[in-house]
């Protein structure tokens, strides 16, 4: 077949190059697209090339790319990748390499923050790609509730310890408890500490690695990529998120995407949710919103999750030199600071660091304190398949179809199986 | 005598009819439809992934054994299976049943028609979509108007027997009118002799139904059935947009297992001899349906 | 024997319970059909509800019912190439029906008055459908691109029509036997060609199933996503794929989808005038001798 894809491929590109040039982007609905969107128009002026931007759901970007991407020649110059296909881009060879063209046109690649290079740009030292918005993920909670006198006596008198911030996990599970009741007398629990994204595989698995930091645990040792899943911390990670999830949660939470239990949230039902620090101005929006004003975002307890997407040029790219140009472009200082005030995710420093953005933005110094207590989820080559794995043994926990010590030994097993494939065990 | 050998003659050049009235249909079919399946074939003996997409490594029936020790998929196949008999029956039932009505009444057939055509032009994703937001357990519609009645809100996708059902009856609500418009179809083909002997006789509506309408509709009942049925067993956008297999393994139908194989672990390979393994099962099935059919005919 | 006098005495009461008898036999069904309808249309008065509001005031508990507004169907075609989409599946999904139809209608009569083939001609047809499409999404797609088709509505027509083609093939064959044999042959015997009596006699006869198969080819068609997700580009996304793009990463934009959807049936409205005539026809469609 991959003589069929050669030939198709040469049948495409000389058809294609006639054309006036016109590079196709491949991106995902969210809404630091569409910030891309507003500013393209500036870009062709400058350049002259135009830039087509095709935008579909996030799932099946990866079902789309695939065939594109192991098509010699395929359908689009530039594409966005999330972190954690980046480890099965790079080991498929799909991706160019940066570093020739970020030396030769001398572009800073030192602005973005270290985490986020290492997660979305640089892979074995070589770099594919550049950091386009991150979504770490943060506590979000309700503040005014943080605030109320009122509470914060209830709080003092129940638990002995002030009502803030929480700063320990152990502290924020005694918000959670102290917070789910029912507000309205009828006998039944309506508001929730907490609501959590139950869903399989990656709402499950990025909510419960939160658990996992904050419980102590990790995904594997340093260095030698040994496995951890079944110590005792990630058994109590997975026992707390349990309770939360049935206990203090709403009914059905072990199917939540982020869209059900960001709507829980943004409806005023519960105090705290752990998600994408990108939700934060959700809550502000009053068309999605009923809390505005009312949310702050504060990084997870001993450190959240952290999450990217990363701009790159794809080996089938049938221009690669007019995406470069875009790249570069999109990416400069002035572009990124234009779409950080219309409302996107930062990566990079000099941003963050801008007085204007920051008087915008209030809560940047607590998106920078994210970003810099983030850590990284395992990315190799099977990441994706892990995550399914994850998915399923946290979910089969939460059902009670397993315990969670039965769950997290076979997640362990099998991530070690696909460590060993993939070289690195 | 005579008619002996015309009977052969016009035997002979009707198989040459034959054979060029379905010429173009099998033609357009080869030409899309046989490499994909000779490539799915011929991929299942190799290690073909999509990190190295070559037929190097030969492995035989090795993807074949391994399906038979992959508990996952097995699990996937027994959770198709449910799945399968429950839309296919129930919606038969219910499908029947209107059309059964819809050829009895006089007015309003337009009326009804049209109504029962709008699930089918939704897509599953947009279905999904929607009824994920009418059964959010807090925020949704339908256990607001429980409420209402008394009855406690149900956990409609957040417990695992809960997640099955429910996908069953959102299944039922989106395609039970493709079996209408195929049995009303049958009912409104069928001839009116039988019909009137039968009232002459003095057969009663249950008598007639059960002895004129439902041998007569055998073989529309049969392949809306065989057709149903295939396709039941390649659901998984609903699955995908509703549940993603869970809670647990609750509702992982093999068709989406299959995907998760080809597109998240990347292994064409094994994906093929999964797709082999699911075509020959479901074959035998409906081989055996149509046999049964030709049985009773 | 019970006298005349007797008899017309019982007449009324039997003649009463005849009369409720056949105010039921007309009511019931109607019952039955409402209560469908109503199934049906429930649901989607709560969409129509949501497409007129926006994602907060949808998901509040209890409702709140607010002024309708008709944002979500402006913003459905302005940031959104809704129009696009529509489009597309429309053209995609009547060309690959109004080819697949005759073809199959052929087939199908091949196979149910010559046998063609045999059992196994049949099954094997049948039986490219009983893979899961993900499986032959990448051959597809390096055929198509080796046809230099990507990305173009005919890449899709014709990998619908294989789906098309088989399914519908299979409907036919029901509807072709049975007793239109003995018309056709009564036909043949006053001189008509094969496929005379094929056009003439049979497809009429058939006309019911090949109005339910047209139906079905569409839908397939209409609602198929895998295929139009690989073979399809930014100018020629079909209804499904654009839709999915409405579930982002920061949620669903449920009133737009809303929208959208309601939108999208529209078809069913530009059918009617169709249906109308052939409708009538069909269902009514006994015997036309």
């Amino acid at each position: 077949m991959n003589k069929l894809l050669m030939l198709g491929s040469a049948i495409a590109l000389t058809a294609g190059s006639a054309h006036a040039e016109t590079i196709n982007i491949l991106m995902e609905s969210v809404p630091d697209t569409r910030f891309v969107q507003v500013v393209l128009p500036e870009f062709t002026e400058q350049t002259g090339i135009e830039v087509e931007l095709e935008v579909v759901n996030y799932a099946e970007m990866h079902t789309k790319l695939v065939p594109q991407l192991v098509a010699p020649s395929g359908s689009y110059d530039a594409i966005v990748v999330d972190f954690y296909w980046v480890g099965e881009f790079t080991k498929a060879g799909w991706l160019q390499p940066l570093d020739e063209r970020i030396e030769q046109d001398g572009f800073d690649t030192s602005v973005y923050f270290d985490s986020l290079m290492n997660l979305v740009g640089k892979v074995d030292g070589v770099t594919y790609m550049l950091p386009f918005y991150n979504y770490a993920m943060g506590l979000t909670y309700r503040k005014d509730l943080i605030d109320d006198p009122k509470e914060q006596a209830a709080f003092k008198e129940k638990y002995g310890i002030d009502l803030r911030v929480p700063q320990t996990w152990d502290e924020y599970m005694k918000q959670v408890e102290f917070f789910t009741r029912d507000t309205d007398g009828n006998g039944q629990v309506d508001f929730y500490g907490v609501v959590n994204q139950g869903l399989r595989p990656d709402p499950i698995a990025m909510e419960w690695s939160n658990y996992l930091y904050a419980n102590g645990g990790q995904y594997y040792e340093e260095g030698t990529w040994q496995p951890t899943l079944d110590t005792p911390e990630a058994v109590a990670a997975l026992e707390a998120y349990k309770t939360n999830l049935s206990h203090y949660g709403p009914p059905g939470a072990a199917s939540f995407g982020f869209d059900e239990a960001f709507n829980v949230a943004a409806q005023g039902k519960a105090f705290s949710y752990i998600t994408y620090n990108m939700f934060r101005t959700a809550y502000d929006d009053p068309e999605q919103s009923a809390v505005v004003g009312k949310v702050e975002i504060a990084p997870v307890p001993s450190g959240g999750l952290n999450g990217a997407w990363g701009w790159a040029i794809p080996n089938s790219s049938p221009n690669p030199d007019a995406a470069w140009t875009f790249l570069k472009w999109i990416e400069s200082p002035e572009i990124a600071k234009k779409r950080a005030l219309l409302g996107g995710s930062p990566t990079r420093s000099d941003v963050f660091d801008d007085p204007e953005l920051a008087a915008k933005y209030p809560y940047y110094p607590a998106l920078r304190n994210l970003l810099d207590t983030a850590r990284n989820f395992p990315v190799f080559t099977y990441t994706p398949q892990f995550v399914e794995v994850l998915g399923r043994e946290l979910s089969l926990a939460v059902t009670g179809e397993k315990s969670s010590e039965e769950a997290l030994e076979a997640a362990n097993a099998e991530f070690a199986e696909l460590l060993e494939k993939d070289g690195k065990l | 005598m005579s008619t002996a050998l015309a009977t052969g003659a016009i035997e002979r050049s009707d198989r040459g009819f034959g054979y060029l009235m379905a010429a173009p249909g099998l033609l357009a079919l080869f030409l899309v439809i046989l490499f994909p399946i000779f490539f799915t074939v011929y991929t299942s003996a190799f290690d073909y992934t999509l990190i190295l997409p070559t037929h190097d490594v030969f492995v035989g029936v090795d993807h074949y054994a391994r399906a038979f020790d992959n508990a996952e998929f097995g699990q996937s196949l027994w959770v198709t299976l449910w799945f399968v008999a429950a839309v296919v029956i129930l919606e038969f039932l219910v499908g029947f049943t209107v059309a059964l009505m819809l050829n009895s009444v006089e007015r309003g057939k337009n009326v009804y028609y049209l109504i029962l055509l709008f699930p089918l032009l939704m897509n599953p994703v947009v279905v999904g979509l929607i009824w994920r937001m009418f059964l959010h357990p807090v925020l949704g519609i339908v256990n607001y108007l429980l409420s209402l009645l008394g009855i406690p809100g149900v956990n409609w996708l957040g417990d695992p027997q809960n997640a099955f059902w429910t996908l069953v009856l959102v299944d039922i609500w989106h395609q039970v009118s493709f079996m209408v418009v195929l049995l009303l179809a049958g009912l409104s083909a069928l001839p009116r002799e039988p019909y009137e002997a039968a009232r002459m006789e003095g057969a009663s509506t249950i008598q007639t139904f059960l002895h004129v309408t439902l041998p007569l509709m055998r073989p529309v009942i049969m392949v809306t059935l065989l057709i149903r049925l295939i396709f039941a067993v390649r659901t998984y956008d609903l699955i995908y947009i509703m549940t993603r297999g869970g809670p647990g393994q609750a509702t992982d139908l093999v068709s989406y297992f299959i995907y998760r194989q080809a597109f998240v672990g990347l292994n064409i390979g094994q994906a093929a001899a999964l797709s082999i393994l699911l075509l020959l099962i479901v074959l035998a099935l409906t081989a055996y349906l149509y046999r049964y059919m030709r049985s009773l005919a | 024997m019970a006298t005349l006098a007797e008899r017309s005495n019982a007449a009324p009461v039997l003649r009463r319970s005849a009369g409720l008898r056949r105010a039921l036999r007309v009511a019931i069904p109607h019952v039955i059909l409402v209560l469908f309808s109503a199934a049906i249309l429930l649901p989607l008065l709560w969409v129509l509800r949501v497409s007129l509001t926006d994602k907060v005031t949808a998901y509040r508990i209890p409702p709140e019912w607010t002024a309708p507004k008709l944002d979500n169907y402006i913003e459905i075609f302005s940031a959104y190439p809704f129009a696009t989409w529509f489009t597309n599946s429309v053209i995609v999904a009547l060309a690959s029906t109004a080819i697949a139809l005759p073809l199959a209608t052929a087939m199908a009569y091949a196979f149910a008055r010559f046998n063609t083939g045999g059992h196994w001609l049949r099954l094997g047809v049948l039986s490219s459908q009983m893979l899961p499409p993900v499986i032959l999404v990448l051959p597809l797609f390096a055929l198509f691109l080796t046809a230099g088709l990507l990305n173009t509505h005919a890449a899709l027509i014709v990998a619908h029509l294989t789906i098309n083609v088989p399914f519908l093939a299979w409907l036919l064959v029901a509807f072709f036997e049975g007793e239109a044999k003995q018309l056709e042959e009564a036909a043949r015997v006053e001189g008509c060609t094969r496929f005379q009596a094929f056009v003439h006699v049979a497809v009429p006869v058939a006309a019911p199933g090949i109005l339910a198969a047209g139906l079905l080819g569409f839908i397939l068609s209409w609602n198929e996503f895998l295929l139009a997700l690989i073979l399809s580009g930014k100018q020629t996304n079909t209804l499904p794929v654009g839709l999915s793009a409405l579930e982002t990463h920061r949620g669903v934009e449920i009133a737009l989808l809303a929208a959208a959807t309601l939108f999208a049936v529209v078809p069913v409205f530009l059918l009617l005038p169709f249906l109308r005539k052939y409708l009538i026809k069909g269902l009514s469609l006994g015997a036309l001798k």
